[in-house]
């Protein structure tokens, strides 16, 4: 939103637009709701026919005994670099647009890790057992073995899901306020819990301010080591394809990708669910598509420089998992060219493609389907055709494992429908900071507008 | 901490020059190892238990035409890739040399399936505990347990029999003698391709066999020094 | 004790805080609610110096501890034979450390920033919610009832939309 127009308005009508997404529930509302939690409960009764029957009744055999599961697994985690590097970076570089957009994407990012991390668990042939993984002194002194990567995984999720839900809550303490005074009854009692006595006075956002800059500094690492470790669950094996330096870098490329274009669809559904045109304008597209430009270039760098010294070294195990991968699953890989790199590349040049949101919500939805399918890629053909080809095989999901992911997406849409029901969607003290800093001052013989920086 | 160390190092020798491929030791490590039947539907589906499995390739053009038969089975590696992966300690690596793996600490993550490059690791996709109705269990071998589902199993080299040498011996306060443990394959191979025995020893014949010029083991280029050597003469024509 | 007055914009709060300092409050009893922040020094001026870093700092270091016990620690008290590799082995140790180092951190932040703060606060303060709404509150701490009073003159006579003790 421009200075001006926020200049323009009274506090109270910006806290009335930017906490429309809170007025009570439409039909509409509650029907979009009751789909989701289908959608979710039928894969909650999948999963539940899984765990009664036994593995059998996914696609998963000999050799391929990671599947769509795991492609959901990595897919998700990838997901949540969205609110961490869109939210943490716009913030440490003192981006001004990044305003409107921070809630969604930092929401975005603890949904995500939460989705992701119920795979390693629904995956496991033994789940009841699954606490076996918890490093919990036992009376037959056994403990779980640190040297695995599923072990740095868990530790990484961990710290992930705490450290984001924290940097979440933290952002929203001055609105969760906002929220309690406009609020009555029993839930201006939940919001005065939850906004842990903020009033605003001039120390509190001293201490805020710094604290929500160390939170952003401290949360990229966090956010970079998990994905890395992600990457090690197969960049440590001995399987060909999987067992690449590239790894965790081109995962954390991979996943910053899938972020940024999945925070640029929310903002594309937000903008209009909501009616936040005048705040989420093509201004704010614009700067994303140009992030979202630059790391689409860095993860069409990455992948070309894997395939390329594949081809060149031609190692016959590694050069045969790539043809049988480009062989056997072409279609996926050209989408997955088309959605990753040519689209956003070629289209997010241009200041009108960037601008235009429709535009803008092709060729971001297709990025995150070309990502999916990327996991896709990784998992499953390596798998296929590993050293011993008396053993090669195939696999295609069940039944099962696709109920199991469309309950996923389902969930995290739902968790993100209810967010925006009970909480502030958009940073409302963070955007109307821009309003309280700026001025028009007469220089020389023009009057500008200046906006008043930190020190 | 010290490492546990001890006198026995069990490791197989394979003779591919006397392997005819019949797969007796497939059968005979089903019976000695509660191995479940799995049937057309599950071997089709990529889902057969066998924990030995006979490789056959066939190699020209007719009427040129060759055969060549590979027994793979658990190398029992000592950098064995699938150990550090399992995150609960139930694939690890035993002083004598096995790896070991313990079914009943087995979470199902199937990373060391994942990670064996061999490919000898099963997994129970399907339920067998219930495959044996009576009076089929009764084949069932006492000394090992039926795995349930969502368990990774793989051949143990007998351990079972390892163990029961071990008592015998020590009952008699002396060593395991060369050529007295036999897991199931190695005891039933009509043409005695398959040795077993202490690789600790310079003697035993596993030993003296592992040094003999036709001596290859499996994708060494890995690293993975497993304990299970191959004979092949006639070129190094290996498969 | 907090004296707080609610004013309906910026002129009118800085006349109350010239008001407050004339009169001989010092500067560091009267603060300004508010729920945009302002630049430092636009209605009060504020000590820009904070301590809660330091418990991220602490955090970090507990962090680091816990994280080396669980990885080296846990495999000395149960040391299984996997692969090749030595029990405590480096790189895993070093990951487990650095994870937890970093949530202990993150911990330390919120909770120093939350004692920095001091809020959830102990005793009931006065707030008014028409502050949400882009009205600025100025609060005097005060000792005595004749303070209270004194303060709450200055206020209303510089435009203040409500008082509160």
């Amino acid at each position: 939103m421009s200075e001006h127009t926020l200049a323009a308005k009274s506090a109270g009508q910006l806290n009335d637009e930017m906490l429309s997404s809170m007025r009570p529930p439409t039909w509409r509302w509650y029907g979009l709701a009751f789909f989701l939690g289908a959608v979710v409960a039928w894969g909650i009764s999948a999963f539940t026919y899984q765990m009664m029957t036994d593995l059998s009744v996914t696609g998963l055999d000999r050799p391929v005994m990671w599947g769509i599961y795991i492609a959901n697994f990595v897919f998700w985690v990838g997901l949540s670099h969205s609110g961490t590097m869109v939210s943490a970076i716009l913030r440490l570089s003192q981006a001004n647009w990044r305003r409107p957009i921070l809630r969604a994407a930092e929401a975005m990012t603890v949904f995500s890790i939460t989705v992701a991390g119920l795979f390693p668990v629904i995956h496991l042939g033994r789940n009841w057992v699954v606490y076996f993984f918890l490093p919990y002194p036992n009376q037959r002194g056994l403990w779980p073995n640190f040297r695995s990567p599923l072990l740095w995984d868990a530790t990484a999720i961990t710290t992930y899901i705490i450290g984001s839900s924290l940097f979440l809550y933290l952002g929203m303490l001055p609105d969760l306020a906002v929220v309690r005074d406009r609020a009555a009854g029993w839930r201006k009692k939940i919001y005065a819990v939850l906004a842990m006595g903020w009033r605003g006075t001039a120390r509190e956002w001293v201490v805020f301010r710094q604290a929500s800059t160390l939170m952003a500094a401290l949360i990229i690492p966090v956010a970079v080591s998990v994905h890395s470790i992600v990457a090690w669950d197969f960049a440590v094996t001995v399987i060909p394809g999987w067992h690449s330096t590239i790894f965790p870098p081109y995962f954390v490329i991979g996943a910053i990708t899938s972020g940024v274009a999945a925070v640029i669809t929310l903002m594309i559904i937000i903008r209009r669910v909501f009616h936040l045109e005048e705040y989420l304008t093509p201004l704010h597209f614009d700067n994303m598509g140009k992030l979202l430009l630059v790391i689409c270039l860095l993860w069409s760098y990455a992948y070309f420089v894997e395939v390329q010294t594949t081809w060149y070294a031609h190692e016959p195990i590694e050069w045969e998992v790539w043809s049988f991968m480009s062989g056997k699953y072409t279609p996926l890989l050209i989408l997955m060219l088309i959605g990753n790199s040519v689209l956003p590349i070629a289209g997010l040049c241009f200041k009108k493609v960037r601008r235009s949101v429709k535009a803008m919500l092709v060729i971001t939805l297709l990025v995150n389907v070309g990502m999916f399918i990327e996991r896709y890629l990784i998992i499953v053909p390596s798998l296929s055709h590993k050293n011993m080809p008396f053993v090669w095989g195939t696999y295609s999901p069940s039944w099962v494992e696709l109920s199991v992911t469309a309950a996923a997406f389902a969930g995290f849409t739902l968790m993100y429908v209810l967010f925006a029901k009970f909480f502030p969607m958009v940073a409302v003290t963070d955007v109307r900071e821009l309003g309280v800093r700026h001025t028009d001052i007469s220089l020389g013989r023009a009057k500008v507008h200046s906006l008043t920086e930190e020190k | 901490m010290e490492k546990l160390t001890s006198p026995y190092k069990w490791g197989m020798v394979v003779d591919l020059d006397r392997c005819t491929g019949c797969g007796a030791c497939v059968v005979a490590c089903q019976a000695e190892n509660n191995v479940a039947i799995c049937g057309k539907q599950e071997i089709a589906e990529g889902r057969n238990m066998h924990w030995l499995r006979i490789e056959r390739f066939w190699v020209g053009e007719y009427p040129d035409v060759r055969v060549r038969f590979l027994p793979v089975l658990c190398q029992h590696c000592h950098d064995a890739p699938c150990e550090p992966v399992c995150p609960v300690y139930a694939s690890y690596h035993n002083p004598e040399g096995l790896n070991g793996q313990v079914y009943n600490r087995c979470v199902g993550t199937r990373y060391c399936g994942n990670n064996c490059p061999y490919a000898v690791r099963v997994f129970n996709f399907h339920d067998h505990e219930h495959a044996w109705p009576p009076p089929l269990d009764n084949q069932l071998s006492p000394d090992i347990t039926v795995r349930p589902r969502g368990v990774m199993e793989k051949c143990s080299f007998c351990i079972q029999r390892i163990r029961r040498a071990k008592e015998d011996a020590k009952a008699e306060g002396r060593s395991i003698k060369d050529g007295e443990v036999q897991p199931a394959c190695a005891q039933t191979c009509p043409a005695e391709a398959l040795a077993f025995g202490n690789m600790a020893d310079p003697q035993s014949r596993v030993a003296r066999l592992s040094r003999s010029p036709r001596s290859f083991r499996l994708l060494e280029h890995l690293g993975t020094h497993p304990s299970i050597n191959y004979l092949k003469g006639g070129g190094r024509e290996h498969v | 004790m907090e004296t707080l007055g609610t004013f309906k914009d910026v002129e009118t709060a800085t006349r109350a805080v010239e008001g407050l300092i004339k009169t001989g409050f010092p500067e560091e009893t009267i603060t300004s609610l508010t729920s945009a922040s302002y630049p430092d020094g636009v209605i009060v001026k504020t000590d820009q110096r904070t301590w809660f870093r330091w418990a991220a700092v602490g955090g970090g270091i507990f962090g680091a501890c816990s994280g080396f016990l669980l990885a080296a620690g846990t495999a000395w008290l149960y040391p299984v034979q996997t692969g090749d590799k030595p029990i405590i082995a480096f790189y895993p140790t070093g990951i487990v450390t650095y994870e937890l180092t970093m949530l202990f951190a993150i911990l330390g932040t919120i909770v120093g920033m939350f004692l920095e703060m001091g809020i959830p606060p102990w005793s009931a303060r006065p707030y008014d919610p028409a502050i949400s709404e882009g009205n600025i509150g100025i609060s005097v701490s005060v000792d005595s009832r004749e303070q209270m009073v004194r303060a709450g003159k200055i206020m209303e006579a510089a435009g203040a939309l409500s008082i509160r003790h």
